[in-house]
C-alpha cells in the first residue's frame, strides 16, 4: 500500500464520507466496464493480428505470381510497354470504398475493393503480339492490388485497435491502481479520522459525566451536611430548650443567614 | 546464278554474320545458365558471349539493365553490318528497321496525344529503330503537326499515307494505329523481297517470303485473339490483317468472322503448323479462358505465343542453310532478339526464385 498519505484532500466529515463511497462505487463500475472492453478489443486485435498474418503471406505468393506475369509480358512483347501502358490509362478501373466498422465503441475503417465495369482502357495493348499476357498479367495485378487493400484496411484497423487498446488498459490500470487504492485510502482516513471524533466526544463526555457525577456527589453531600446540620440545629433548640433559655440572638442571626 | 555475283558486295557480309550465327548461345550455354543461383553467376555463364558489355554492370544487375546490355550488343553488331552494307543488301537492312522505327514513332504519337514531352522519350526508344530525323518529331506539339513531320521526315512516310490521316491518329486507339501501320510495313517488305531485281527469284525472297508470310500470320491469328472482348470491330479488324501470307485470302477470311478460339481454330484448319499449335494450345486450357492462379499455362503446357516464337526461330534457323541471301541478316537478328528474351527471362526466374518455369525458353540451337 502506498500509505495513508495518498488520499484526496477533502475533510473528514460524513458528507464527504458518502462522497467517497459513491466514488468507490463508480470507480469499480468502470473498472469492470472498461476491463471487459479491453478484452473484447484484444479478442479482435487477436483475431486482426491472425488475418494479417495470412493476408501478408498471400500477399507474398500473389506478388511473386504477378511479378512473373509481368516477366512473362516482357518476354512475350519483346520491349518496355511500361510507357504506352501508363499513358493508355484514364480511369482507375480497380476502386476502393471506404466504410466504417464499430467494435466495442471504436471506429475501425474497412476498405473495401470492386471493380468498375466496362472500363478496360488497354485492351488493346499488345494486339500484335502479347495481348494475352498483358490481360493476364493484369488480372494477377488486380488480384495482387487487392490482397494489397485487404491488407491495408486490416493493418490500419491493426493501428488504430492497438491504441486504443493501449489507452484502455492505461485507464484499467489507473483505475485498479490508482484510484480505487486512492479511494479506499480517503474512506478509511476519513474513518478513522471519524473514529477518532468519536473518541475524544465520547471521552469528553464520560469526563463531563463524571464530572457531574462528582458535582452531584458533592452537592448531594452538602445537601446532607446541610440537612444534619439542620436537623443538628432543630435538636439544638430542642437541647436550648432543654438546657435552658438559648441564645436568642445568635440563632436569630443564624437563621438570616440560611433563609 | 545469283550465286555468281554475291560474294562480290555481300560476301563480307554475309561471312560477318553468320560468324555472329555461331555466337549465339546454344542449348548447353542455356543449361548451364538455368542451374545459376544468382543474376551474377548468370553474368559470369554469359561472359563469353557477352563478356564487354556486361562488365559495366554492377555487381547484381536487375534483369532490365541485363536485357539493355545485351539489346546494345545486337544494336552495336547490327550498326557494324549496316556500315558495311552496300546497295540492295543496305536497303533491306534499312527495311529490317522499320518494324522498330514503327513501335518508336506509335511511342512518339502516345506522347504528344497525351501532351508529354516527347524529348524524354527519346531514351526509351528502340535504338535499332532510331533514324537520324527522329529528334525532329520531338518538335511537334500537335497531333497534326507530328504527322506532317513524320510524313515528310521520315521512311515510314508510305505506311501513312493513304491509309492513315492525322485525324485517325487522334480518334483511334494507338494500337490500330501501330497495327496498321506494321500491317502496311509487312506488306511492303513482303512486296519488296519479291520485286527487286537484285532479290526476286533467289533464296532471299524464297527464305524471306516463308518469314513473312509467318509473320503476318501470326499477327493476324494474334490480332484476332486479343480483339475477343474489346471493341475492335469486325471490320476494322479485318483492315488490320496484312494482304499475304498463308492464311491469305481464305483463312484471314475467317479470322474476320471468328467470334472465339474455336473460331479461329477452323480459320487456320487449313494450314497444317497452326492447326498442330491449336490442338497443342487447346489442350493447355486455351489462351482465350481467364488467366488462372498459376499466372497462365502450367510450366509444361505452352502457349501459342510460345509455339510461334518456336517456330519463327525454326525457319530463321533454316535460313542459315541457305547461301548468298540476305535473308540471314533478318534472321540472325531475330534470334538475337529471342536469345535476349531468353536471356531476360532466366534472370526474371533466377532473380524472383522461381525455377520451376525457367526452363520456358526457346533454343533451337
Amino acid at each position: 500500500m502506498s500509505g495513508a498519505a495518498d488520499r484526496e484532500a477533502v475533510f473528514p466529515t460524513r458528507q464527504s464520507l458518502g462522497i467517497m463511497k459513491a466514488k468507490l462505487q463508480g470507480a469499480q463500475t468502470g473498472h469492470d466496464l472498461l476491463k471487459r472492453k479491453s478484452e473484447a478489443l484484444t479478442k479482435r486485435f487477436r483475431e486482426i493480428t491472425r488475418r494479417i498474418d495470412e493476408a501478408k503471406r498471400k500477399m507474398g505468393r500473389v506478388m511473386q505470381i504477378a511479378s512473373l506475369s509481368l516477366a512473362e509480358v516482357t518476354y512475350a512483347v519483346g520491349g518496355n510497354i511500361g510507357y504506352q501502358i501508363q499513358e493508355s490509362a484514364r480511369s482507375a478501373r480497380f476502386r476502393i470504398r471506404a466504410k466504417q466498422d464499430n467494435v466495442s465503441g471504436v471506429l475501425l475503417p474497412a476498405f473495401e475493393s470492386y471493380l468498375t465495369e466496362g472500363n478496360n482502357d488497354f485492351a488493346m495493348t499488345g494486339l500484335g503480339k502479347g495481348g494475352q499476357q498483358v490481360q493476364r498479367c493484369r488480372e494477377t495485378y488486380a488480384r495482387a492490388v487487392e490482397a494489397l487493400v485487404e491488407l491495408a484496411s486490416l493493418q490500419t484497423a491493426f493501428v488504430i485497435l492497438d491504441e486504443v487498446i493501449k489507452v484502455v488498459n492505461r485507464r484499467v490500470n489507473a483505475i485498479e491502481h490508482v484510484i480505487i487504492p486512492r479511494t479506499e485510502n480517503t474512506i478509511k482516513y476519513i474513518n478513522s479520522e471519524l473514529d477518532e471524533l468519536d473518541r475524544e466526544e465520547f471521552y469528553r463526555l464520560k469526563k463531563v459525566a463524571n464530572k457531574k457525577q462528582r458535582d452531584t456527589a458533592a452537592d448531594f453531600a452538602e445537601m446532607k451536611k446541610r440537612k444534619e446540620e439542620r436537623e443538628d440545629e432543630n435538636q439544638a433548640p430542642e437541647q436550648e430548650a432543654q438546657a435552658g433559655p438559648a441564645d436568642i440572638l445568635a440563632a436569630e442571626e443564624d437563621e438570616d443567614v440560611i433563609f | 546464278m545469283e550465286g555468281l555475283l554475291f560474294n562480290v558486295n555481300n560476301g563480307y557480309i554475309e561471312g560477318i554474320v553468320r560468324g555472329y550465327r555461331n555466337g549465339l548461345l546454344t542449348g548447353t550455354n542455356y543449361t548451364n545458365m538455368t542451374q545459376c543461383e544468382t543474376i551474377d553467376d548468370l553474368k559470369l555463364q554469359l561472359g563469353p558471349a557477352y563478356g564487354d558489355f556486361l562488365a559495366s554492370l554492377p555487381p547484381n544487375p536487375s534483369t532490365s539493365s541485363l536485357a539493355a546490355k545485351a539489346t546494345d550488343k545486337l544494336v552495336s553488331e547490327f550498326r557494324y553490318v549496316r556500315a558495311n552494307a552496300v546497295g540492295s543488301l543496305a536497303k533491306f537492312m534499312d527495311y529490317v528497321t522499320y518494324g522498330y522505327m514503327i513501335d518508336n514513332v506509335a511511342l512518339l504519337i502516345t506522347g504528344t496525344l497525351h501532351e508529354r514531352d516527347t524529348r524524354e522519350l527519346l531514351e526509351r526508344c528502340h535504338p535499332l529503330g532510331w533514324f537520324e530525323t527522329m529528334p525532329v518529331l520531338c518538335v511537334a506539339t500537335n497531333i497534326e503537326e507530328l504527322y506532317n513531320s513524320v510524313l515528310i521526315e521520315t521512311p515510314l512516310a508510305p505506311y501513312f499515307k493513304g491509309s492513315l490521316s492525322h485525324q485517325d491518329l487522334d480518334e483511334l486507339n494507338i494500337e490500330i494505329v501501330r497495327n496498321t501501320l506494321y500491317k502496311n510495313y509487312l506488306e511492303d517488305f513482303y512486296h519488296f523481297v519479291n520485286s527487286h531485281p537484285d532479290m526476286a527469284g533467289t533464296p532471299t525472297a524464297e527464305v524471306m517470303s516463308e518469314l513473312l508470310e509467318f509473320e503476318a500470320d501470326r499477327r493476324a491469328i494474334n490480332i484476332t485473339l486479343n480483339s475477343f472482348g474489346t471493341e475492335l470491330s469486325k471490320a476494322d479488324r479485318k483492315k488490320l490483317y496484312p494482304n499475304f501470307g498463308r492464311l491469305y485470302p481464305e483463312g484471314t477470311l475467317m479470322l474476320s468472322r471468328a467470334d472465339d478460339f474455336e473460331g479461329v481454330r477452323l480459320a487456320v484448319d487449313g494450314v497444317a503448323d497452326y492447326k498442330a499449335f491449336f490442338d497443342a494450345a487447346g489442350l493447355g486450357g486455351g489462351p482465350g479462358g481467364p488467366g488462372n492462379m498459376a499466372g497462365g499455362t502450367g510450366s509444361d503446357g505452352r502457349s501459342l505465343e510460345d509455339m510461334f516464337y518456336q517456330k519463327e526461330m525454326e525457319i530463321a534457323k533454316s535460313a542459315f542453310t541457305r547461301q548468298f541471301t540476305y535473308a540471314i541478316v533478318y534472321a540472325w537478328v531475330k534470334l538475337r532478339e529471342q536469345e535476349i528474351r531468353n536471356i531476360t527471362w532466366i534472370a526474371e526466374c533466377i532473380a524472383q526464385n522461381q525455377k520451376e518455369r525457367i526452363g520456358n525458353y526457346i533454343s533451337v540451337f
